[in-house]
């Protein structure tokens, strides 16, 4: 019986325990984002006479083949991941609550139409479609931005339009329509507020998601050229692989992380607002 | 010899560092061909009473003392070939869901006809055939059910094969946990009458769980209350539906429409039901009782005889107020 | 059944033609001249650019040329790749066994091996061994396959010196008959395996809460209270439940297989349509970038329609629902 009880608790103690540690990293994460560059010991940009350094105290992840501190370049690279990350996100995200709560809410021929676009969108190669769209429209970080946001928006949309369905049904809603509510306003004002939760624990993953697809453009070589990205100092390492493992390896440690973060926050929030799915994870 | 016996039956729940006493001290006795109806709202514990019995319950962290004896056989010392040998063929259960009561990508048939086996390895693919299109004759349903899935049948038609199911070695003992609660009341009725013609000419016990006061009115000999874990009042239907001396059975019985027709108005019962997994002092339903006193709140009352088989736990009752 | 087949197939039909169309619009969108786009920015000769105009007749109006593109793809034909002077079509024909060889191979032994894990975790539910299993899994998820490659070739090839680090087979080795095939075997094994530690998570999340979902179903209770053993339950009723999640997402996978498996060639330089894509954008050939697009798309569209019949042959309940 102790056995159990301790199991039990072990359990709870793991799902607390995985929100934790994605907070915690997460604000650290973004005081790197904000703070990061004023910590970073040197100008990323500045070529220095130290070519491929390994890892001392002058240089604590050593440099890479222009002689640039890896350290500062991996501060400036997680700004720019997160920054992708982030705006991505909120791009499918803002689609995909709109599509999903039109198609859901108006319903008929307007939500038939709009779920198969959705259908459309689901069975498109994803990737080979941004690769095709940036190798076309160039590589700058706004198109990166956009192109993965508009690739990744129906998940939300699934979410959002089961939502509104739902929704749609309960009595504040009929009673607004009740009262003459314009069909927008109660979009707006009822159905998108009270079903946002499932697609802000899905947008979370999502910043996972963009930041992997972000990480590998700059592996391809087709990130922005102009900023810091944690793929690009990869990809850049790749080729003094194996003798300088350090430019990689450490950058690609900081990659996983991130993305655990997203992911354990997003997971975490999933299991909140599904206790449902708790019990069976 | 009872054909059930429960004595001073506990079922605790060991969770979340919390231990739940969601049975405490039942005592009640099935006779054979008798139906006995347990109602009781939901959180009664009168669920969890009958998975204990049937020792469905999660062993790692559930607790059982007591006694519950089977023709004489405590169910809960019983070893795992024992209870293998009594699981089906003397007492068998049908659940409140039954549209999930078999697994939705396996044919019926092929379902039943695996459960035959269980119990007889060794008969002839025939011989059970023929059993099973017997039973859903007997459950007036056609043969095409055998080859069918669950999800191709209605709600009302997946209760008759649960029924088949449950009668396929013919059990002393048929346990029903809210079984027709989910159908309409025409279904409801048509089932439950065919129930006591199959039990009266089966020679089948029935112990019934439910809600619904009315339902054991119409199909139960006895009837036992059950309020938070304890039983407050057990007796002849008759007696105990017509003539409540618990304030509680009362309560219960004043929140259903009169069976008379007299339109009263439906009461239910204020308050909660307490926290189990806190120590309980005095008479559970002391918090909610319209007549409690300071001594309810502070000694648990007897199980008083008031009559044939008729017990009731209440201290209005001690001292013949 | 029918009707949910017909519709399946309309939605892939759809997709099959707005990736088409969409292939068409790009190019004409993009910055820049068509035509010059179509024989690459390193080869700015005026007559071929003439010849491509009068070719896919791009003075005439959109809705011609759309017709001209649909007819061409009907003969199969995906257009000429100026930079390589090679048919676009053979070229990722070429391109196809490598990737397919790869792919199939690492996704059967993830899905073995996912499920098999997914299937003891889920029997073990909250014990150290489930938890710590659950921990890997969601590190295994985090990590790009690039990158995991290449942390396996610093492990396997330059310290323990046991794996080739790239392409397909020794050039220097002209190895004939049994040899090649082991050749072949041995630098296979490092991207397989890349993709086999990627996906293995995927499935054993599957395996492990279907599994779990399955079991607190009401019928297994049922069964329980039957007498019958819980090994039969699980081998028999559990399983074939909890299968079948496993099998719709081994098909999408599959039907994604050359999608997903594309970094993982650019990192082990296995010469295969991932690899192919990434030439070809260095290059800016437009013609074998689109038409690697359009390929890729159509076998999804199809892979999604033959994974939604297997689906409902093994699942009855799909076969009457809408």
């Amino acid at each position: 019986m102790n056995k159990a009880k301790f199991m039990a608790f072990l359990g709870r103690l793991r799902h607390n325990k995985q929100m934790m540690i994605g907070c915690i990293l997460l604000g650290f994460l973004i005081l790197i984002a904000i703070f990061g560059p004023s910590f970073a010991p040197y100008n990323p940009k500045l070529l220095q006479d130290d070519t491929l350094a390994s890892p001392n105290a002058t240089y604590l992840l050593g440099t890479d083949n222009l002689g640039r501190d890896v350290f500062s370049m991996i501060l400036y690279g997680v700004r720019t991941s997160l920054q992708i990350g982030f705006i991505a996100a909120m791009i499918s995200a803002a689609i995909g609550i709109i599509v999903g709560g039109i198609a859901g809410f108006f319903g008929g021929i307007i939500d038939k139409i709009l779920n198969e676009i959705m259908n459309i969108f689901m069975m498109l190669p994803t990737f080979f479609l941004i690769l095709l769209v940036v190798a076309l429209f160039g590589s700058n970080m706004t198109n990166v931005m956009i192109v993965i946001g508009v690739t990744s928006w129906v998940s939300n949309a699934r979410l959002m339009r089961a939502q509104a369905i739902s929704l749609k049904e309960r009595t504040f809603v009929k009673s607004a329509i009740t009262m003459g509510e314009s069909k927008w306003s109660i979009l707006i004002h009822h159905i998108i507020p009270n079903g946002i939760f499932p697609i802000i624990a899905q947008t979370t993953m999502n910043i996972s998601g963009a930041i992997l697809t972000e990480a590998g453009l700059s592996f391809l070589g087709l990130g922005d050229p102009n900023v810091f990205s944690l793929g690009q100092i990869i990809n850049n390492g790749k080729m003094y692989m194996p003798r300088c493992w350090w430019i990689s390896t450490f950058s690609g440690v900081v990659v996983v992380l991130i993305v655990l973060t997203f992911f354990l926050i997003g997971d975490g929030l999933n299991r909140v607002l599904s206790p449902k799915m708790d019990a069976n994870k | 010899m009872h054909l059930l016996d429960l004595k001073n039956v506990n079922i605790t729940y060991h969770t979340n560092d919390k231990k739940v006493r969601a049975v405490r001290n039942v005592s009640l006795s099935v006779d054979e061909q008798e139906s006995v109806g347990i109602v009781g709202e939901s959180g009664s514990g009168k669920s969890t009473l009958v998975m204990g019995i049937l020792r469905l319950l999660p062993e790692n962290i559930v607790e059982t003392s007591g006694e519950a004896l089977l023709e004489g056989k405590d169910i809960f010392k019983m070893s795992q070939q024992e209870l293998h040998d009594c699981r089906w063929t003397t007492m068998s259960v049908i659940f409140q869901k039954s549209m999930n009561s078999l697994s939705p990508v396996h044919r019926i048939g092929k379902q039943m006809e695996d459960i035959y086996r269980v119990h007889y390895p060794n008969e002839s693919s025939e011989n059970i055939k023929k059993r099973i299109y017997e039973l859903l004759k007997i459950v007036n349903l056609s043969d095409r059910v055998y080859m069918s899935y669950p999800h191709e049948l209605s709600g009302g038609m997946m209760q008759r094969v649960a029924i088949a199911l449950s009668l396929i070695f013919q059990p002393k003992l048929l346990i029903m946990d809210e079984a027709t609660t989910a159908l309409d009341v025409v279904t409801q009725s048509q089932i439950l009458n065919e129930i006591m013609e199959l039990e009266k000419k089966m020679k089948i016990s029935r112990i019934m769980i439910t809600h619904d006061v009315s339902v054991v009115a119409s199909t139960c000999k006895r009837v036992v209350v059950m309020y938070a874990g304890e039983l407050m009042e057990q007796g002849d239907v008759k007696d105990v539906l017509l003539h409540p001396k618990h304030p509680y059975t009362q309560g219960l019985l004043r929140s259903f429409p009169s069976f008379k027709g007299a339109r009263e108005n439906l009461k239910g019962i204020e308050g909660n039901l307490p926290d189990l997994s806190l120590p309980l002092e005095g008479c559970v339903f002391a918090d909610r009782c319209p007549h409690a006193t300071k001594h309810c709140l502070k000694e648990k009352p007897k199980e008083i005889e008031t009559g044939n088989r008729w017990s009731v736990r209440c201290h209005l009752l001690e001292g013949g107020a | 059944m029918k009707k949910f087949l017909a519709k399946r197939l309309g939605s892939g039909s759809l997709a099959v033609l707005f990736s088409i169309i969409f292939n068409f619009v790009i190019i004409r969108l993009a910055p820049g001249d068509p035509a010059t786009l179509l024989v690459g920015k390193d080869n700015p000769n005026p007559e071929m650019i003439a010849m491509i105009r009068e070719q896919y007749g791009l003075d005439k109006s959109m809705f011609e040329q759309l017709g001209a593109y649909f007819n061409q793809l009907f003969h199969l034909d995906l257009g000429y790749s100026y930079a390589n002077s090679r048919d676009v079509w053979d070229m990722i024909v070429e391109r196809l066994g490598p990737t397919l060889m790869i792919a199939l191979t690492g996704t059967l032994i993830a899905v073995l091996i996912g499920t098999f894990i997914g299937v003891y975790a889920a029997r073990k539910k909250g014990t150290f061994i489930d938890q710590a299993i659950c921990s890997i899994s969601y590190l295994f998820d985090s990590t790009p396959s690039f990158w995991l490659g290449l942390m396996l070739i610093l492990l396997f090839s330059s310290i323990l010196g046991l794996f080739p680090t790239s392409g397909m087979y020794n050039l220097r080795g002209n190895y004939t008959g049994f040899a090649h095939i082991m050749d072949v075997i041995q630098h296979m094994f490092l991207p397989v395996l890349t993709l086999v530690l990627l996906n293995i998570p995927y499935y054993f999340r599957i395996a492990r809460s279907s599994v779990l979902q399955v079991m607190s179903e009401d019928f297994i209770m049922t069964l329980r209270a039957t007498g019958m053993s819980e090994k039969k339950i699980f081998n028999k009723y559990v399983l074939r439940n909890a299968i079948i999640p496993t099998i719709t997402v081994f098909g999408i996978n599959l039907a994604y297989m050359v999608t997903g498996v594309s970094m993982i060639e650019i990192t082990f330089a296995w010469p295969g349509m991932g690899r192919l894509m990434l030439d070809s954008i260095t290059k800016r050939d437009y013609p074998v970038i689109s038409g690697i697009y359009l390929v890729l798309s159509i076998s999804v569209a199809i892979g999604m329609i033959i994974v939604d019949i297997v689906y409902a042959t093994i699942d009855p309940r799909i076969r009457i629902e809408e």
